[in-house]
This record gives structure tokens, C-alpha cells and sequence, in this order.
């Protein structure tokens, strides 16, 4: 491919927008979680303590929580904490940092994540491949007629089914919750995941496949007897890599939700179990700082994709 | 074209014809329970048997289905009545107004919808309807919105167009008479997925544990059979098979608007 001289400039360029960009998007979510907390109905000190609690204990919760103060210091405040990565105790564990359960939660996360991004991008594409090249024949319709019926399935409805399927009646894979085989569960929770993306990333690759199918580049290729597995992975899967990482950036917002679901579903811990646990026992602290890191991560893995579409796509960084 | 409009149709139309004739069958108010019948299998005095606690599952999948559509069809209307109005306005004006309507769509559908929905629903002690109804609306008017901006960059050159601005009709009346009818059609179509998208959102908000009151959701009745997986499974083949179709009854009824009449554009 060829290259313009100041493309690293353009890169940097680029990638300082998005990040410029990804700030403020989580700075818009975690304003969000504040003001949501704060200013619709009901008190939160009443709804961490309930109903019977002393007017002294709600004014030590208020005292504790900053609530005692005007909204826009408290805001200010969150966000230094925000800033410091210290938003106080837990309320529900007075001891142990907020954001040190936080830390604790975004690394089963993040491995549950990052496993189902690896899985469903490897069989989104091996699919799309195989739908291509001149392997299958009759079956290539199938091949896309899964693709369809897999992405309109909803992860919510298909992975209980599955799980009971394999888990009860197959007997293939360990039950949810199962906590000796922790390796396993996991692999099988990130499979689940990943297969929404899988079929998303399938079908878009599948589109772009035949759109630089008659590309000159590639009936050359043909033409000079290179063996067809080589033209699709090789010449015809690199001119498309740009559209595939797009299609996977936008489909970690889905996939951090499905993490959310999969892990109350599994009893593993992670982000999702720990914000739920924190709506369950009103632990504000803990719940700001989970529904942000949950952002962040999804911020940062989508400037990731972005980065990794202008560093491998020269054709992304001329419109920066 | 007009019977494929139809066809389109059918799904939703039996979801919710069934739906109405189970909750009218099952003659009990959904959520009644019955502890000596709790996860008993189908049977001829409970058709699809009973969940936890013996609640009817043919009273309560039934209800669930029925307000699970009604919200995704409230949500998305109202999502097409505020997204295609701004996207239209919006590329009329040109300029800042057009480019701040435009980051606006991209920033809203970039945030992950089911984190934020969680975010602002944790801050109330039992999120009712009407709170899930907000908070799906705070984004589904986005994608219609981009529609629409596309689709009115296309139409603010047309002829008509500009000769019905010549004219003198201000741009609330150019809006409103030439080109709403005109990309409604294209517009539209989004209402399915974004139904599809909502009916999904509420029971997986319901199977996380932020149901609504009274927990009437296809998303409890999964949370059920997942509890009593090696119980009871027809509880959880139950409530997959009612989400799924649910949400692809929605997504087919929304290709009926393919055919929607294009307006006056010739």
C-alpha cells in the first residue's frame, strides 16, 4: 500500500480527536449517574437506610455522602474523585475503597469481554470466508442464512436455552455457577457472548467480501494461481479489515451488555454483578464508580478499535 | 406489494392476538400464586404449567408479552415522532445547527444503551413503566434522526422543494407538507428494529433485576427458569421462546413500512 509522508502525524491526529472525543462521552455518562442519583425523586440517604431509620442516622449518611451539600460542590467533588480515582468507602464495606472493588471487577470483566471479542471475530470471519470462496456451494446459503437468524437472535432469550441444553441435558459444559471449573465457565460464557458479534461481524464481512470480490487486485491474484484459501484470507480479508473493526467497536456497547447479563446468569463477578449488588444494597459510591469504570471500558476498547482502523486503513486517515 | 404489507404484519398480529387470548383464557390476574402447584409441568388446567410459587405461566407470559409490545410500540413511535422532525429541520438549516444535531446522534447511539439504562434506573427504588419508557427514549430517537438527516440532505435539492420555498412557505410548512411525507417511507422501516431492540432491553433489564412493579416481564420469567434450570425447564423454554418471538414479530412488522406510500415526490 502506498504511503503518505506525514502519516504518523495523521494518526496521532486522528486517535487525539477520538480520545478528546472519548473523554467527553464519559464524562457526559459519569454526569449522568450523578445527577440521575441525585435529583430525582426520593432522598438517597432514605433509600440506602429504608424507612425506620433515625433522623441522626440519615444526617450521618447525608454527612458521609456529601449530600449536605449544594449540588454543584458535591459535583465537583465527584469529580476530582472521579479524577483521583477515589470516590470514598463503600458504604456496605466501610474499610475497603470504592473503586478497590471496582478494580477487583473489571478484571473478570474485561477477560469475559475481551475472550468473546477474540472468539466472535475469528468465527464471524471464518464464516464470511467460507460463505465466499468456491468451498462450500449449496451450502453457502445456509452458511448466510445462519448468520441472519444468529444476529436477530437475542442473547438474552438464546443463552438460558443453550446453557440448559448443554449443561443439563448434553451434560457438554459445567452448570451455571458450577465453581470448579472456573476456566470452562468462562469459556463458555465468552462463546455464548460472542456469538451476536460473531454473526454481526459475519454478515457485514460476508457484504464486503463481495463488494471487493471483482476488485482488479484480487482477480490478478486469481488470475496468477494463487490457491483461493490465500486470495480471501490473505488479499481479500486485509482490504476489508477496516469495515470489520468498525463493526466491532459498535458492537462492544451490546457486547458490555450482554457481560452484564451473562454474569448475573453465571453468578460470576464482574462489573454487572457488582453494579446490581450495589443498586440492591444503594451503595452510591461503589455504584458511581462501577457504572463509570463499565464506561470507560467501553470507551477505551472502542478508541482502541479506531486506532487499530487508521493505523491498518490508510484510506481512514485522509477524511481526519 | 400491498399483500407482502400484510404478510409483513402477520407475526405481530398473532403474538398479539395470542397474547390476548391466553391472558383471556387463563382467567386469573397475572402473578397470583399457588404454592402447591409451584413448577408444575403443562397441564390441561395450565396449559404452558406454572412458574415460582405456582404462578400461571399462560397468565403471566401472556400479560408480559402484551405490555412488552405495547412499551417498544410507545417508545418507537414516539422515538420517530421526535428523531425524523429534528433530522429533517436539522438538514434543512444546514450549518451548525445541522453538524450539532449530527454529533448529537453519533455521541447518543456511541453510549452503550444498557449501562446507561442501568445508570439512571438505579436511581429509583422500583423503576416503573413509565421510568423504562423514558429511559429507552433518551436514545431510541437517535437512529431515526439520522435517517431522516440523510434522507433530507438528499431532498432539501429537489425542485419541489425549493420551488415551494420560492414560493414563500416558511420551513416549519416545508417540513411538515414536502418533505416528512417523503421520507417517512425510508424512515420508518427503523421503527421494527428499534421495537425488536426495546422488547429485548426490557427483559434483559427484568432478568437482571430491574422489573417493573409487580414483575410482569418476559425478562422474570427467564430469571425463573434459570433458578430452577434442572427443575422445571419448561419455565426457561417458555420465556426464550416468548422473548424471541416477540422481538422477531417486531422486526418483521417493521419491513411493512418498506411499502408505506413515497408521498408526493413525483
Amino acid at each position: 500500500m502506498r504511503r503518505t509522508s506525514p502519516s504518523g502525524a495523521r494518526v496521532l491526529a486522528v486517535v487525539g480527536a477520538r480520545v478528546l472525543e472519548a473523554l467527553f462521552v464519559a464524562l457526559l455518562l459519569a454526569s449522568l449517574v450523578f445527577f440521575a442519583l441525585r435529583l430525582l425523586p426520593g432522598d438517597p440517604a432514605q433509600l440506602i437506610l429504608g424507612d425506620e431509620a433515625s433522623p441522626a442516622e440519615l444526617a450521618r449518611v447525608r454527612a458521609t455522602l456529601h449530600l449536605d451539600q449544594p449540588l454543584f460542590v458535591q459535583y465537583l467533588g465527584f469529580l476530582r474523585g472521579l479524577a483521583t480515582l477515589d470516590l470514598g468507602d463503600s458504604l456496605r464495606q466501610p474499610g475497603t475503597h470504592a473503586m478497590a472493588r471496582v478494580a477487583a471487577a473489571v478484571v473478570p470483566t474485561g477477560a469475559l469481554a475481551a475472550i468473546a471479542v477474540g472468539l466472535g471475530t475469528v468465527a464471524g470471519l471464518a464464516a464470511a470466508v467460507l460463505a465466499s470462496g468456491p468451498w462450500l456451494g449449496g451450502l453457502t446459503r445456509w452458511v448466510e442464512r445462519g448468520l441472519v437468524a444468529a444476529a436477530a437472535a437475542p442473547l438474552v432469550a438464546f443463552a438460558p436455552v443453550l446453557t440448559w441444553a448443554l449443561a443439563v441435558r448434553a451434560r457438554v459444559v459445567p452448570l451455571p455457577g458450577d465453581p470448579d471449573t472456573p476456566a470452562a465457565g468462562l469459556l463458555f460464557a465468552s462463546a455464548l457472548l460472542a456469538i451476536p458479534l460473531a454473526a454481526h461481524l459475519g454478515r457485514i464481512a460476508r457484504a464486503s467480501l463481495a463488494d471487493v470480490a471483482r476488485a482488479q487486485f484480487l482477480v490478478t491474484a486469481q488470475a496468477k494461481g494463487v490457491a483461493p484459501a490465500r486470495v480471501w484470507v490473505v488479499h481479500a480479508l486485509a482490504a476489508v479489515a477496516g469495515p470489520i473493526t468498525t463493526v466491532v467497536a459498535t458492537q462492544l456497547g451490546a457486547l458490555l451488555g450482554g457481560a452484564v447479563v451473562l454474569e448475573r446468569m453465571f453468578e460470576r463477578r464482574g462489573l454487572g454483578t457488582l453494579i446490581l449488588e450495589a443498586y440492591a444494597t444503594r451503595d452510591l459510591p461503589v455504584l458511581e464508580g462501577a457504572v463509570v469504570a463499565t464506561g470507560v471500558l467501553f470507551i477505551v476498547a472502542q478508541a482502541a478499535g479506531v486506532a487499530v482502523h487508521t493505523a491498518i486503513d490508510p484510506r481512514a486517515r485522509s477524511n481526519a | 406489494m400491498r399483500s407482502r404489507r400484510w404478510l409483513d404484519l402477520a407475526p405481530l398480529a398473532l403474538v398479539v392476538s395470542a397474547s390476548a387470548l391466553g391472558a383471556a383464557v387463563s382467567r386469573e390476574p397475572p402473578g397470583r400464586l399457588h404454592p402447591a402447584q409451584a413448577w408444575c409441568g403443562p397441564s390441561f388446567e395450565r396449559p404452558l404449567g406454572c412458574g415460582e410459587a405456582g404462578v400461571d405461566l399462560l397468565s403471566l407470559v401472556s400479560s408480559a408479552e402484551l405490555r412488552a409490545v405495547a412499551l417498544a410500540s410507545i417508545v418507537s413511535v414516539a422515538g420517530l415522532a421526535i428523531g425524523a422532525p429534528l433530522g429533517a429541520a436539522a438538514a434543512l438549516a444546514r450549518g451548525r445547527f445541522e453538524r450539532v444535531v449530527e454529533r448529537s446522534c453519533d455521541l447518543v447511539q456511541a453510549l452503550p444503551s444498557f449501562i446507561l439504562a442501568l445508570a439512571v434506573l438505579s436511581a429509583l427504588r422500583t423503576p416503573s413503566r413509565a421510568a423504562l419508557a423514558a429511559v429507552f427514549a433518551l436514545t431510541a430517537w437517535a437512529p431515526f434522526a439520522r435517517l431522516a438527516l440523510a434522507q433530507t440532505r438528499v431532498l432539501r435539492d429537489a425542485a419541489f422543494v425549493e420551488a415551494a420555498v420560492a414560493l414563500g412557505r416558511g420551513r416549519p410548512g416545508v417540513v411538515v407538507r414536502h418533505i416528512l411525507p417523503n421520507l417517512l417511507g425510508v424512515v420508518a422501516v427503523q421503527l421494527g428494529s428499534t421495537g425488536a431492540a426495546i422488547v429485548v432491553s426490557e427483559a434483559a433489564l427484568a432478568f437482571v433485576g430491574f422489573a417493573p412493579p409487580g414483575g410482569v416481564s418476559l425478562g422474570g420469567v427467564l430469571d425463573q427458569g434459570v433458578a430452577a434450570m434442572l427443575l422445571a425447564p419448561h419455565v426457561l423454554l417458555i420465556g426464550g421462546a416468548a422473548v424471541f418471538a416477540t422481538s422477531a414479530s417486531m422486526l418483521v412488522a417493521g419491513r411493512a413500512a418498506r411499502s408505506l406510500p413515497m408521498g408526493r415526490r413525483s
